[in-house]
């Protein structure tokens, strides 16, 4: 149907909220997909059901990084013979809570899953990739607090702004073998990770975004399904910014 | 195969994949440079080949310096 037969993508955090929907848009693309998160439900099933060898799963902790490379061993195992064609660095968590009492162990906690899983497992990805020499994609989902900021999230904020740079060093790197590598920063969205803000908070939030709404999971696949093709070859180092125009 | 041939052979492939001279490389061969146009990126590539190749992880505890194939080929066991 499309021009990816045979590539493949890894995919962290697909359990649920935007890696699900990733995920299963990914698959219907006709990429093959190799996901981890640290949980396997329902939803997760009915994607092998569906898709059979093109989806596999393991389950990986982010913050485990030998666990991040023999996730990846083993993908690039069950895919043999098939390109993997980049990495969708989506699995995250937040902590939320005023700085100064924020535990330090939650600190140290959110920057080794958000921030140094994500870093290992793109490492352990080029480490793959480079020896084709073909081009590739890396896309690292990022947030506007990574940006701008909220008050509470500085933890979480950092480890969203550390992608940033990294994506930006990294596409140095690698675009000359034609790889590249964003970020995706979505804006507020109504998953598990915003669970942290009230209601009112999120009105507040709408009523400042000139499109008037929360951010969606389709704004951000969309975004990443376009990043992943052939047609978004000339974008790299960016960190794209999906918000209503809410940071604008 | 020793650890320099192996070097060779992975040298020779690059160049020619990117299109760049290639000849004889011995052990005194600078790598970065040198006679060759090899940059950074393809020392890594080189690098990440012949750890999967040898077993060998020189590296995992932290750069160690090079400058030849024969110093590279070294880390590798010769």
């Amino acid at each position: 149907m499309n021009e990816v037969p045979h590539k493949w993508l890894i995919v962290s955090g697909v359990s649920r909220g935007l890696g699900l929907a990733l995920a299963r848009d990914l698959l219907a693309q006709g990429y093959g997909v190799a996901g981890c998160s640290t949980t396997f439900g329902e939803d997760l099933q009915a994607l092998k059901d569906v898709h059979g060898g093109k989806f596999v799963w393991q389950a990986v902790d982010m913050a485990d990084t030998a666990a991040i490379e023999a996730f990846v061993g083993s993908a690039v195992a069950a895919f043999d013979g098939q390109r993997l064609w980049g990495v969708v660095n989506n699995a995250g968590m937040s902590v939320e809570g005023i700085l100064s009492t924020l535990p330090v162990s939650d600190i140290e906690r959110v920057l080794r899953v958000n921030l140094t899983g994500a870093i290992c497992l793109a490492r352990s990805a080029l480490r793959r990739m480079m020896k084709t020499r073909k081009p590739g994609r890396i896309i690292n989902i990022s947030s506007i607090t990574g940006l701008r900021g909220y008050t509470g999230l500085s933890a979480y904020a950092a480890s969203k702004a550390g992608l940033d740079g990294f994506s930006r060093a990294l596409s140095r790197e690698v675009g000359r073998i034609g790889i590249t590598v964003n970020s995706v920063a979505p804006g507020y969205m109504k998953t598990a990770l915003s669970e942290g803000l009230d209601d009112r908070q999120l009105d507040q939030i709408v009523r400042r975004t000139p499109l008037g709404r929360l951010c969606e999971l389709a704004d951000i696949v969309h975004l990443v399904r376009f990043l992943l093709s052939e047609d978004a070859g000339f974008i790299t180092g960016q960190t794209l910014v999906v918000d209503g125009g809410l940071t604008s | 195969m020793t650890a320099l041939d192996m070097i060779r052979e992975d040298l020779r492939t690059l160049l020619h994949d990117k299109g760049a001279q290639t000849g004889e490389i011995n052990a005194d061969t600078p790598l970065l440079n040198g006679p060759y146009d090899i940059d950074s990126l393809d020392l890594a590539t080189l690098v990440v080949t012949l750890e999967e190749k040898t077993g060998l992880t020189p590296f995992a505890n932290g750069f160690v310096l090079f400058h030849t194939a024969g110093e590279l080929a070294a880390l590798f066991g010769g």
